[in-house]
């Protein structure tokens, strides 16, 4: 996909410098730990590397975001219609954000999706992200094929349509599914930045 | 006055539920933080320069248990959310405030200036410095219960509404049926939506008609719906704004401004939802104060609109519907409340004084439904006789409007649904008494302003249902019954069938004398709401008058099942007791 290389180059080697003087700093948790989503037991966990074969799409979530919160009905229905074919993820990029946290978030809003913290925000740059909800596409070399919105239920914050009336991420699953290359490129998501998060 | 000219004071006022409302009066002043002007040279912290904007101006619902969706109290909440504030306080989008900086000054503006929102970007771009302890200003601090103190009455919605967990915005109205059980003065309503992050505004009709029962499938069910109409008494309409949007608190009345509350008043909740990602149970509560000054002042409600003109091509992006009303009377405007649906883009008052020169009332050039407000002058807004006031709504049904319901846009004409459209303007206005040179008994300005209205909104659309309906009320208060009789024929042309209109226009044929008539069109009434206590009376009285004793003591019987202590009913039978009919006390009870 057109996605610039050089770009994800910086972005681990960055990572990588980060977690070395942290390393340091406090020298007691394995490096494994740090260099990797955890799941919601401690482990760490690369969904990137399960589910051979099939789609993988990571959709970036934030308890306290209302804009992420308002999709989980629609994330829980287009990852049971793919059941099979994608597998979905919720990748919680906070570092603040405690297991037993994200537990009651999944129950309260009904999700029933494996969900991974990502304190060291490594799926997070894998996956080019910046915004909760923000869903990432991954065919099955794990190419990213797209990152971005949803749909366009929103337009901007505070300005939400009645309905979607565009599909970005059922079209790329469909694409990538039967494929095609997706002619489109990222449609930016509208939500609560990443960046903001601790 | 007999029973039948009150009943006949049933007036109609079409308020749009969506909206009419009070922006609050906030009891603690926001005074503007007045930061340096963020310059590259210079240091922005959030103890010195931020947390006064964000307690100021965001804090009020961003704290747990009110609307925001997170709470923006400290150092480390604000910096979590750091950009996304920078975000949208430099589009505006945050704090919501619709109306543009203009000459008049709001009640409660929540608006920042230019320099703040400056001074929020330079806070991030400089990387969110905290600063020193001794610059944060006191957190501030809020009440979780009451805002008001205790309040006299505490009603709770019978039945919950549940919020689906997705969707496009729900609008529902739940029925407060008799909160009180004696006449009281009200000065204060406090709305507990429910959980206030869902609830985008939410807004009080005072229905003493049971217009709202009427729409419920099951007592106490609520029912869905944008706008409602309810019926109300021309002589004290309820002119009163009484308006939830998040962040506000209650609004109390000024003494002399308070509303009567009877035992048979009911309350109607009208609410505008947006949906979280899970179901939500709403169940809304209301708290109201009392007070022992009575109403001495008597405000009513201009409505200008021109729904007729509402006809919007599919693709058009600038709409224009206008309607400009020119008052009969000198009137203090003190608050106004512009309403469109999804498609409104750029919403203008005006005021144009006899002398030619204008004045902007409200403009809104960035129009958007879900943060409505009600508007309160800071300074009453003194209008003489003869000044016009001007409506200028645009509307954009193109697919550059992103809140277009309709995808592809289609034709949109007005309605009181969601995806129809309306070009209402609300202005609430104290009516000047008794202008120099005029007696005092024809002086009523309320009167001369809503026949004023009525016939100008007859003018706009000859088929205007409640103007019709509205401009036979006040005739017949005027005492011209045939005049009253030919409105309200007009209003049944329009709408056949509806019992409020026959049991208006059997009064004026009652009140003209021809009583045949009369009786055809009140027993039409009765028959089509049996618990309609008016239509019995007025029926009984026509069936009286015609020596149908028999009757006649069967109508007040009917009127007095739905409402035991209707005076007026009692005394009529009482009445022909003492004449020697069959006396009826023993089958109605007391």
């Amino acid at each position: 996909m057109g996605r610039p290389w050089h770009t994800f180059r910086v972005g681990r080697l960055l990572l990588i410098a980060i977690v070395a003087a942290w390393l340091v700093s406090s020298g007691s948790l394995s490096r494994s730990a740090q260099n990797s989503a955890l799941d919601l037991e401690g482990n760490p966990a690369d969904p990137l590397k399960m589910a051979a074969g099939r789609v993988v799409v990571l959709v970036f979530v934030r308890t306290d975001c209302p804009i992420s919160n308002r999709y989980a009905p629609t994330v829980q229905r287009l990852s049971a219609a793919h059941a099979g074919k994608a597998v979905f993820w919720l990748v919680y990029p906070s570092k603040a954000e405690s297991a037993e946290s994200i537990r009651k978030h999944e129950r309260e809003f009904g999700y029933k999706l494996p969900a991974l913290r990502d304190p060291q925000r490594v799926l997070v740059k894998e996956s080019q992200v910046q915004i909760t909800p923000e869903v990432a596409v991954f065919d099955a070399a794990r190419r990213l094929v797209y990152h971005g919105r949803i749909d366009n239920l929103y337009e901007d914050i505070g300005r939400a349509r009645s309905a979607a009336t565009t599909h970005e991420l059922e079209d790329a699953i469909a694409a990538t599914l039967s494929g095609r290359t997706l002619s489109a490129g990222t449609a930016p998501a509208v939500g609560c930045y990443i960046s903001d998060l601790e | 006055m007999t029973r039948a000219s009150q009943a006949l004071s049933g007036f109609i006022a079409l308020l749009a539920l969506a909206s009419v409302g009070f922006a609050a009066r906030h009891a603690t002043s926001r005074r503007q933080a007045n930061p340096q002007p963020a310059t590259a040279a210079r240091e922005v912290t959030f103890n010195r320069d931020v947390a006064p904007i964000v307690f100021h101006n965001c804090a009020l619902c961003h704290h747990p248990g009110e609307a925001g969706p997170f709470p923006l109290l400290t150092y480390a909440d604000v910096k979590s959310h750091a950009r996304q504030i920078a975000f949208v306080t430099d589009k505006r989008i945050m704090p919501p405030w619709l109306p543009d900086p203009g000459e008049l000054k709001f009640t409660d503006e929540l608006r920042l200036s230019d320099e703040q929102i400056a001074t929020l970007q330079a806070w991030v771009d400089q990387g969110m410095l905290e600063g020193s302890a001794a610059d944060l200003p006191a957190k501030p601090t809020f009440s979780a219960g009451w805002q008001l103190g205790k309040p006299d009455v505490i009603v709770r919605a019978e039945k919950p509404y549940v919020l689906p967990a997705s969707g496009s915005d729900s609008y529902w109205n739940f029925v407060f049926r008799n909160p009180v059980n004696r006449s009281h003065w009200l000065k204060a309503i406090e709305i507990r939506p429910g959980d206030k992050r869902l609830v985008h505004h939410a807004n009080i009709l005072v229905d003493r008609e049971e217009s709202g029962r009427r729409l419920e499938k099951e007592p106490g069910a609520g029912f869905g719906g944008m706008e409602l109409i309810i019926e109300s008494e021309a002589f004290d309409p309820d002119s009163h704004f009484l308006f939830w949007k998040p962040g506000s608190p209650p609004y109390v009345e000024p003494d002399g401004m308070a509303l009567r509350l009877e035992k048979n008043t009911d309350l109607v909740l009208n609410t505008h939802f947006q949906p979280s990602g899970k179901p939500e149970p709403i169940q809304p509560t209301l708290g109201l104060y009392f007070t022992d000054k009575p109403a001495t002042l008597h405000p009513i409600l201009i409505q200008l609109d021109n729904d007729r003109l509402l006809d919007i091509p599919p693709g058009e992006k600038n709409f224009l519907v206008s309607d400009d009303f020119t008052l009969p009377v000198d009137a203090t405007i003190l608050a106004i409340y512009p309403h469109a649906h999804y498609l409104g883009k750029d919403l203008l008052a005006l005021a144009t004084f006899p002398d030619g020169t204008k004045k902007t009332l409200i403009h809104i050039s960035h129009w958007d439904l879900n943060w409505q407000a009600v508007y309160r002058y800071a300074q009453p807004v003194k209008l003489v006789s003869g000044t016009t006031i001007v409506m200028r709504y645009v509307y954009d049904n193109s697919r550059d409007n992103s809140a277009n319901p309709n995808d592809p846009p289609k034709r949109v004409v007005a309605g009181n649904r969601a995806s129809d459209e309306m070009a209402h303007l609300w202005l609430q206005v104290l009516p000047v008494s008794n202008t120099a040179g005029e007696p005092a008994s024809s002086a009523d300005p309320r009167i001369k302003l809503e026949e004023a209205l009525a016939r100008h909104h007859i003018e706009n659309n000859a088929d205007d249902f409640e103007a019709h309906y509205n401009l036979g009320a006040m005739l017949h208060m005027r005492g011209e019954t045939r005049n009253a009789a030919a409105q309200f024929a007009e209003a049944q042309r329009l709408r056949p069938g509806d019992a409020t209109v026959e049991n208006a226009l059997g009064g004026a044929l009652l009140a003209m004398g021809q009583l045949s008539a009369a009786i055809e069109q009140l027993s039409a009434a009765a028959k089509a709401r049996p618990d309609y206590f008016d239509a019995h009376y007025n029926l009984g009285l026509a069936l009286e008058k015609l020596g149908r004793k028999p009757e006649a003591i069967a109508e007040y019987q009917a009127a007095l099942k739905p409402r035991p202590d209707f005076t007026a009913a009692r005394n009529a039978l009482s009445r022909l007791a003492a004449t020697g009919a069959q006396n009826p006390s023993a089958s109605v009870g007391h």
